[in-house]
């Protein structure tokens, strides 16, 4: 077991070798490690066999004229090209060439030598890394090391799985993405002409009224200063109080977030629940009057503005019928189903579309043709084999769309008046409120990356073809 | 038993009788609304002008059935249409009077038996020049028109009267790869017409243009193979038409249209209901919401093309860059764009918004910040497909520079997926710029912009219905008109169809 453990490492390990960026992440994470072992490398270091026989074959190399006999044919080579090209270089200038080329030759075939001469031998190149690639076979020195290099280990531990890599790379671009948007965020609010302290205190404040509110809100400090501060806020969920009505941003967030969300996730519920069966209904009878219709009905769908369809929902629903309510409350049940409707119209459109074409893509595939030639019915085929394979790019518009949906969702909450993040950041943007423009923006941003990692990560699990993609890299 | 497979092949394949079935039905559903408003909820009289509408719908929608049906009829019994049922267009083309555009499109399709590129161009472009005066022509009703109105409502009828004369002589002369020699006189008239917006103009006289001076035949194949699948689309076309119809009209307007009744308070007509002189009644300072909309269409064009081709050119060029170097130019650009790519547009146009005022020039750059990343990743994508052909590497031996390459040969060669996704996104600026104008974060609120008239129609939505309704359908048939554009464009375009 512990040799299990130990070969993993090691070959883990040796296939760090030429990914210069997980070779410095390994070196920086096990450096109480190599500190000591570079120690004990050097002390047992006598190796000079490898330098001298170096020196051998470049003399070796000059004594046969060899360097000045490629010297010469790179030079004719040069000649003859530049002739043919009739090109105006000078033959200084070729001779420079020439020579560049020679050298570069000379190295090469004084690496490849040696090399030949050390593997005839039977003797390795012994370089620090060398030696402690042989060392990380012994399972004694892994005990060692073990609390020192834990770091370096549970590196080695995720590169050796090519799932764990695929995972901990998207998670790692996801923090980065993240912290990329708040930087964005926050500079374009920095460098905005407005001053929110005049704003919020009006014409009349003195300066050192203005000043007292520059201080309290950090609002003085330098740049890199603000942005650190607005970065650990985000990480630790502390963004401090905003600029108007002296509430707690964070807080705020938390608690208008829940709505938000739970509409759009019915939207997304009602989406699927609509378009993978008018997707699939369509596919089927391509260019029949109900494939016209619904993807007629469903390019409408596409073009309607949300606050337009909300206003005439409310008019038509609540002003003239009077079946639902015209704004949202939490415990009206009822006042959910327009916002829901209208938040999802469009997205149940894309879907639709999506889904008929991926769909139509794939039943035009060899292997259904294949699954047909062998006996099973239209039915047997289209649920077994095509509408599992057509759903894998549906699914990743799904998890675009969502986001897209979750920004979109600002209008819709001013319509039929929820106290959501989108209604939020448009009511703070006036003033212009960073904490809470910053916080919902980059807290959106967040649940977008999340749901997109989720689902890929998903995929690698479920996906054959991602699967062995991952693999192979 | 060999010739009726035949036939129903032939019905199949006819390319009016799909749209001779989309004519009807659409009529119907027109007269169908039209019915239903005929019956105010509030009074219960019967709103006289509305329920001829109706009639005249009926009518049409009935005499299309009937034209359908004998088509059927033809084509499965001979394959063909026959020449009398192609005669029945020119009564069908009566339903111009009545503004049923898809009836008066279809008449005229069936008309003519032999279609050149040429004969569309020619009949879009008078249907445009047709609808123009005809809604320029409701400032007729007005109490007052501008200084210009006389003059620009002369030249419109005179240029609809040479593009009549165009329309006959192209049916008359043009053949599918050669046309005589004295129509490119013609083709540059018809061109200069085109500075009335009206691009159809500019379409066919170039098409002629072609023709009568003789081009390379291949380059007319390639043409004539590429129009003649676009307008195969019958929805496409009908995108295409209003789409130019609206850059028609805000240039036009400039001319016949009154700013002034757009923008000055009336207070002796606030709040009117629709009539002749108010076709879309009035607002809240007694603007009147007509003459509001047709200027609205100026912005919301001017935003969505924009919008469009500034992150069109900037993401186009970051995404071939980073198609054609090194992987590791590709990964730098592409992860910063992946930042910009992870704020939904909305979000990201509010934030910038936020920073730097609400006015035109700044919706526009928050608007096109966020589109970047998308365009850059469709032309990065077609950049990668395309610099594996021959003709890369043949460029490549001649002893081309890098950049010459991509720019000359690779650039050019991979514009067609960015042109439809263009088409398809400009709708969606559309949207964003009338939703973000709603929020009030768009458009400066005096200005007459489809989602400040429709802020304002919110509020009276109870008593005034109206001023929410009509804003709406223009921003709703002006993006799907581009949907249906892009949709087409990209069914001719798409290399994967041929």
């Amino acid at each position: 077991m512990a040799l299990n453990v130990a070969s993993l490492f090691q070959q883990s390990y040796k296939e760090a070798q030429g990914k210069i960026v997980l070779q410095v992440l390994l070196f920086l994470a096990g450096f109480p490690v190599h500190l000591v072992i570079y120690f004990i490398y050097l002390v047992r270091k006598k190796d000079q066999t490898r330098d001298t026989e170096l020196n051998n074959i470049r003399s070796e190399l000059s004594e046969k004229q060899c360097i000045a006999q490629w010297h010469s044919e790179y030079v004719d080579q040069l000649v003859r090209k530049r002739n043919f090209l009739q090109e105006n270089t000078s033959d200084k200038e070729i001779n420079k060439v020439a020579e560049k080329l020679a050298d570069e030759r000379v190295e090469k075939e004084i690496a490849r030598r040696t090399e030949e001469y050390f593997t005839q031998k039977g003797i390795r190149k012994e370089t620090y890394l060398v030696y402690f690639h042989t060392l990380l076979e012994r399972p004694q020195f892994l005990l060692v090391t073990l609390l020192p290099g834990v770091l370096m280990y549970a590196i080695l531990l995720l590169t050796s799985n090519p799932f764990l890599t695929y995972i901990a790379e998207r998670l790692i671009q996801s923090v980065l993405v993240i912290i990329g948007v708040a930087i964005l965020v926050f500079t374009i609010l920095y460098i905005s002409p407005f001053d929110p302290a005049s704003n919020i205190l009006g014409e009349s404040a003195t300066q050192e009224q203005i000043t007292a509110f520059n201080q309290l809100h950090g609002l003085d400090l330098s740049y890199w200063q603000q942005l650190w501060n607005a970065i650990k806020g985000i990480a630790t969920f502390d963004l401090g109080s905003s600029f108007a009505g002296n509430e707690d941003v964070a807080t705020s967030i938390a608690n208008k977030f829940p709505v938000t969300l739970t509409i759009a996730l019915f939207s997304v519920i009602m989406a699927v629940v609509i378009a993978i069966p008018v997707g699939i209904l369509s596919a089927t009878r391509p260019n029949s009057f109900l494939d016209y219709s619904f993807m007629f009905i469903a390019l409408i769908g596409l073009s309607i503005p949300n606050f337009w369809q909300g206003l005439i929902f409310i008019l038509n629903f609540s002003i003239k019928l009077n079946w639902l309510p015209a704004t949202y409350s939490p415990s009206n049940h009822l006042s959910m189903i327009m916002p829901v409707v209208v938040l999802g119209t469009a997205l149940t459109a894309s879907i639709a579309r999506m889904m008929r074409s991926s769909l139509l893509e794939i039943i035009h595939e060899d292997y259904i043709i294949t699954a047909r030639a062998k006996g099973l019915s239209k039915g047997q085929m289209l649920w077994k084999h095509a509408v599992g394979n057509a759903m894998i790019p549906v699914i990743t518009v799904i998890g675009l769309l969502f986001g897209g949906m979750l920004g979109g969702a600002a209008v819709t909450e001013k319509v039929f008046n929820i106290r959501g993040i989108g209604s939020y950041i448009v009511d703070k943007q006036f003033i212009p409120d960073i904490p809470a423009i910053m916080g919902g923006v980059v807290y959106i941003a967040i649940t977008i990356s999340l749901v997109n990692l989720l689902i890929d990560i998903l995929y690698a699990f479920l996906d054959p073809r991602i699967r062995s993609k991952i693999n192979q890299s | 038993m060999k010739d009726s497979t035949n036939n129903r092949h032939a019905l199949v394949i006819s390319k009016e009788y799909p749209q001779a079935n989309f004519t009807w039905i659409l009529s119907v559903v027109l007269a169908g609304i039209f019915l239903w408003n005929s019956f105010p909820t509030n009074t219960k009289e019967l709103n006289p002008f509305v329920f001829s509408l109706f009639c005249a719908y009926m009518v049409t929608a009935v005499f299309q059935l009937f034209i359908t049906l004998k088509m059927k009829k033809d084509l499965l019994s001979t394959g063909e249409i026959h020449a009398g049922t192609r005669r029945l267009g020119y009564v069908q083309l009566a339903s111009l009077l009545t503004g049923n555009i898809f009836a008066a499109t279809f008449a005229f399709n069936l008309i003519n038996k032999r279609k050149t590129p040429e004969y569309t161009f020619a009949v879009y472009m008078l249907l445009t020049q047709l609808a123009v005066i005809a809604i320029s022509s409701v400032n007729l009703f007005k109490p007052y028109v501008s200084d210009t109105f006389l003059i620009a409502m002369a030249s419109l009828l005179l240029i609809t009267l040479f593009h009549l004369v165009a329309l006959i002589l192209s049916v008359r002369y043009v053949r599918e790869y050669s046309a005589p020699r004295w129509m490119s006189v013609l083709a540059i008239f018809l061109m200069a017409t085109a500075v009335t917006g009206n691009l159809f103009a500019l379409l066919l006289g170039w098409s002629l243009f072609m023709k009568a001076r003789r081009f390379d035949s291949s380059r007319l194949l390639k043409w004539n193979v590429m129009w003649e699948k676009i307008t195969r689309n019958s929805t496409a076309v009908l995108g295409m038409f209003f789409i130019l119809l609206m850059l028609a009209i805000s240039i036009t307007s400039r001319f016949t249209f009154d700013y002034a009744l757009a923008v000055e308070n009336n207070y002796g007509a606030i709040l009117q209901t629709p009539s002749l002189e108010y076709p879309f009644g009035t607002d809240n300072f007694g603007r009147d919401v007509f003459s509001r909309i047709v200027f609205g269409a100026r912005i919301s064009l001017l935003v969505g093309f924009a919008a469009t081709i500034v992150p069109g050119l900037i993401g186009g060029f970051l995404g071939a860059i980073a198609g054609y170097y090194s992987n590791r130019i590709d990964n730098w650009i592409m992860r910063l764009l992946d930042i910009l790519y992870s704020i939904p547009g909305i979000l990201l146009a509010i934030a910038i918004i936020a920073a730097f005022g609400a006015n035109t020039v700044n919706l526009i750059i928050a608007l096109s910040v966020g589109a970047i990343p998308t365009y850059a990743r469709t032309m990065r994508a077609n950049v990668l497909m395309v610099s594996n052909y021959d003709f890369v590497d043949s460029a490549k031996a001649l002893g081309a520079s890098d950049f010459s390459i991509l720019f000359k040969q690779v650039v050019p060669n991979s514009l067609a997926p960015m042109i439809v996704k263009s088409t398809l996104t400009i709708g969606g600026a559309v949207i964003a710029t009338s939703s973000l104008s709603y929020l009030g974060l768009g458009v400066e609120p005096h200005i007459p912009e489809w989602g400040n008239i429709l802020k304002v129609g919110s509020t009276y939505l109870e008593s005034n219905s109206y001023l929410a309704i009509f804003p709406g359908l223009a921003i709703i048939l002006l993006v799907l008109s581009f949907n249906f554009l892009g949709d087409g464009l990209r069914d001719a375009l798409d290399p994967k169809l041929d």
